[in-house]
């Protein structure tokens, strides 16, 4: 059982800050680390794995701070993003000599068992050179698995994955998960995040943006107050009707840059709000021309849990 | 949640985003050429890339041009009737910091392109492999041409301040200038060449190094050897093996220059064997060159 | 398979892939191959064979080839990431300096020492013991120089430019013209030790140095172990990822 404990954490390269003020508790089971490309989940993990020192903060598992620590790797597997590899070696004996840097007593066994566990053994006496990006990923998830660590990390690990590797990969980092191991994988697609990980963390522009369950994240997503952008023949007229009516939060008529106007309506109950509209133009006489959301972007998602 | 329809947005449409296609008019390969050597010149000096790399050219900028410098200097305070260096031979006397020059110019002009196979973007456009060699070949050539040549004109300079007679100073200045102009294409072509073949930029540079630098060591130890034993014929052709001695041979076959320490083609048929064997050393980097973008694949 | 081999193995991997070689075989070739030709042309004569093994051997070959291989050992590994192999592990950061040191010294040596004795010898055959001493000066040269270069590689990744400056700038041409900057360049502590094996007259020939023995011998153990030593400290401290 291992927690990782990232405490009050910032990262700054010059002027520019890549993690702001990130306080985190990451226990067994997989968690993801969401968010867009540019969010600091890359810098973060490096710190959780010992390769970069926090500007400010501490980074400890279990109690001990990861920079300048070779010995946390007896329990930490890291699977970086990058490519590069040792080329001239075959997949086999890039896992083995992992097997014996770790000082493995049955090296061998272990390096048998990391590989068939990624199910690579047919392809794993082919030199490196020859693997497509879905072999080495996997055989970088075989080079973190052979010493059995408690803790794995996980920099984008579908990258480059078909979709019947990809489930095979969940399937391991489920099981590994309910092996008690704390796994800590950074992905910025929601469907991957959402089908095998317990626990959310989402980073938004350096800064820890929501945690917890996924299933509580996504009910927060779906109840924020949604923009809608109407245009009708009285935009006025329908803008008193929907205040009067209740569904909406706010109304505000803008101009619109390229002539015309529009109606931004801020929706409150999403449901009542898309039943309610057709019947009030319908009784006022107001012909609908468009009826559009203006923030469904994933971008926009983070931006409202940020500013919560 | 559901949504009123909204016409514009029914399925298996392509929508006009606003994306503008340019229907105007383009420059020809000319200018497509024109601006793959004025980035790749300028790019030899750091200049539009990071800071980092603007370092070791200007360093190497500055301690060719200081002994000049000070030689000029020293010649206007003294007033010594002649240059303590001649044109033609200031070259050979920075001989390790204009091979460090292009040594590391060469790969990063040439070997992240050819590793990253970025090459086969530039040929999707109106640009042909020969173009691109005879780009960047200029390119290298004309930036190591700026550091061979700022040297000479600022003893040029120095010595018409100093009030030397006009015409002989400028008769051998020019002498010097072509000199370094030869020089710079000979070794931009070694270089590139070098470079090209050698996928790690690290590698590249110590290869490049490693060429010019026993090429030199080598005809430096023939020539030597040469004067020892009185044998005058290993003492004058070692010269066509490095390409400063060859340059510095057809200074002196041609137009005489005053250098006495380095080989002198022999014979009647000795300065035409240095031009043969210069114009082959271009001819065949280019031709090289040539071959190998072509043999770079898409994937 | 202890660590430490582990280590090498996979550092002789990335070292000799087919390029690198080449150009690691040429350098010892070219040496070679002057000495037949002066061989040849001259007969034995004792003081060109000093000067052919101090300028090209020591001056040019042994260093340019150190550079190579120092900094390939671990230049490219930490270019392309796959350091990362080796710094995940419980691995103490000396063991993994220490292995790699010992695989460029031993791949240093394996292309210097043969190819300076047989041309020692080509030249002048086993007179005033001159093929000898400049082996000897070759290793230990060889020595030094790789675990300069390996610090550089560990430092910057334009270890080669800058090991290249070294070799080439320094120990030639401002060593060659400042007495006082003599005592800083390990060439010449290599000279010192060629010249103390070297029969009396081929001393006379050239085979000296500005630099005593004694002092020679400090400077080279004491460069090796401060580069290591500091080459360890930072690997400990490389910062991989983040900003590229």
């Amino acid at each position: 059982m291992t927690t990782i404990e990232v405490e009050a954490v910032s990262r700054w390269f010059g002027n520019v800050v890549a993690v702001n003020d990130v306080t985190m508790r990451i226990g067994p089971g997989v968690t993801g680390l969401l968010g867009p490309n540019g969010a600091g989940k890359s810098t973060l993990l490096n710190m959780v794995g010992g390769f970069l020192p926090p500007s400010t903060g501490t980074v400890a598992l279990d109690g001990r701070p990861t920079w300048r620590d070779e010995q946390i790797y007896r329990g930490v597997g890291l699977v970086p993003e990058r490519e590069g590899m040792y080329e001239a070696l075959s997949g086999a004996e890039l896992v083995l000599a992992n097997a014996r840097l770790h000082g493995l007593p049955d090296a061998r066994g272990a390096a048998r068992r990391a590989i068939d566990a990624v199910e690579m053994s047919a392809a794993a006496d082919r030199p490196l050179s020859t693997y497509s990006k879905g072999m080495k990923q996997r055989i970088k998830m075989a080079t973190a698995l052979v010493h059995d660590p408690a803790v794995l990390l996980l920099d984008e690990p579908f990258n480059g994955m078909d979709p019947r590797q990809r489930m095979q990969l969940m399937d391991l980092l489920s099981q590994l998960g309910e092996q008690g191991r704390t796994v800590l994988f950074s992905s910025h697609i929601l469907e991957e995040v959402e089908q095998i990980a317990g626990s959310i963390q989402v980073m938004v522009a350096g800064r820890h943006a929501a945690s917890g369950d996924f299933r509580e994240i996504r009910r927060l997503m779906t109840e924020r107050p949604h923009q809608y952008v109407v245009r009708s023949s009285d935009d006025r007229a329908l803008a008193a009707a929907v205040i009067a009516g209740g569904s909406a939060f706010g109304v505000e008529l803008r101009a619109d840059p390229a002539g015309g106007g529009a109606l931004h309506v801020q929706a409150a109950d999403v449901g009542r709000f898309s039943h309610a509209l057709p019947v009030l133009a319908a009784q006022h006489g107001v012909r609908l021309f468009e009826v559009a959301p203006e923030d469904e972007s994933l971008e926009s998602v983070f931006a409202y849990l940020v500013e919560r | 949640m559901s949504v009123p329809d909204v016409p514009a947005r029914s399925a298996g449409v392509i929508h006009d985003l606003g994306f503008r296609h340019y229907d105007g008019p383009r420059l020809g390969r000319r200018q497509v050429v024109r601006a793959l050597f004025v980035e790749s010149t300028r790019g030899a000096y750091g200049l539009g890339r990071s800071t980092r790399s603007k370092i070791m050219p200007f360093l190497l900028l500055a301690a060719v041009t200081l002994p000049a410098l000070v030689v000029a200097v020293v010649l206007n305070v003294t007033g010594t009737a002649s240059l303590g260096i001649g044109y033609a031979a200031y070259p050979i006397s920075v001989l390790p910091l204009l091979s460090l020059y292009v040594a590391g110019q060469a790969p990063a002009l040439v070997s992240r392109d050819l590793r990253f196979r970025v090459v086969t973007l530039y040929f999707s456009r109106p640009l042909r492999r020969e173009d691109y060699v005879r780009a960047k070949l200029a390119a290298l050539a004309c930036a190591t041409a700026v550091l061979t040549c700022l040297p000479v004109l600022v003893l040029y300079a120095g010595a018409l301040l100093a009030q030397l007679p006009f015409w002989a100073q400028t008769r051998a200045a020019a002498v010097g200038l072509l000199g370094c102009l030869l020089l710079s294409m000979l070794l931009a072509g070694i270089a590139l060449v070098i470079a090209a073949v050698t996928p790690r930029r690290g590698l590249g540079v110590a290869a490049v190094i490693t060429v010019l630098v026993m090429l030199t060591a080598v005809q430096g130890i023939l020539q030597a050897l040469g004067q020892d034993q009185g044998n005058a014929g290993l003492e004058h052709w070692s010269g066509l093996l490095s390409p400063f001695t060859l340059v510095s041979g057809l200074q002196r076959w041609a137009f005489d220059a005053p250098l006495e320490d380095l080989p002198d083609p022999p014979g009647a048929l000795g300065g035409w064997v240095y031009l043969a064997v210069a114009l082959a050393v271009l001819a065949g980097s280019y031709a090289l060159l040539v071959l190998r973008s072509r043999r770079v694949s898409v994937s | 398979m202890g660590p430490g081999a582990v280590i090498a193995r996979l550092t002789v991997s990335g070292l000799l892939g087919r390029r690198r070689a080449a150009v690691l075989v040429v350098l010892p070739l070219v040496l070679l191959v002057l000495a037949g030709v002066f061989r040849a042309v001259g007969g034995q004569d004792l003081r060109t064979a000093v000067l052919l093994l101090s300028t090209l051997g020591l001056g040019t070959v042994v260093p340019l080839l150190c550079v190579v291989v120092g900094t390939g050992v671990v230049g490219p590994e930490i270019e392309d990431g796959s350091i990362l192999y080796l710094l995940s592990k419980p691995l103490r950061r000396s063991l993994i300096v220490l292995s790699k040191l010992a695989v460029a010294v031993a791949t240093s040596w394996a292309l210097l020492v043969p190819s300076v004795l047989v041309a020692g010898v080509l030249l002048v055959g086993t007179a005033q013991r001159l093929a000898v001493a400049y082996a000897l000066a070759a290793a230990v040269a060889a020595v030094a120089y790789c675990a300069l270069f390996l610090l550089l590689a560990v430092l910057t990744r334009n270890a080669v430019v800058i090991g290249l400056l070294y070799a080439l700038i320094w120990e030639t041409t401002i060593a060659g013209v400042v007495p006082g900057a003599r005592v800083l360049s390990v060439r010449q502590w290599a000279y010192a030790v060629a010249e103390a094996v070297a029969g009396d007259e081929a001393v006379r020939q050239g085979v000296d140095s500005d630099v005593g023995l004694t002092t020679s011998i400090v400077l080279l153990a004491l460069v090796t172990g401060l580069a290591s030593t500091y080459a360890v400290r930072r690997l400990r401290a490389l910062r991989l990822g983040g900003q590229e």
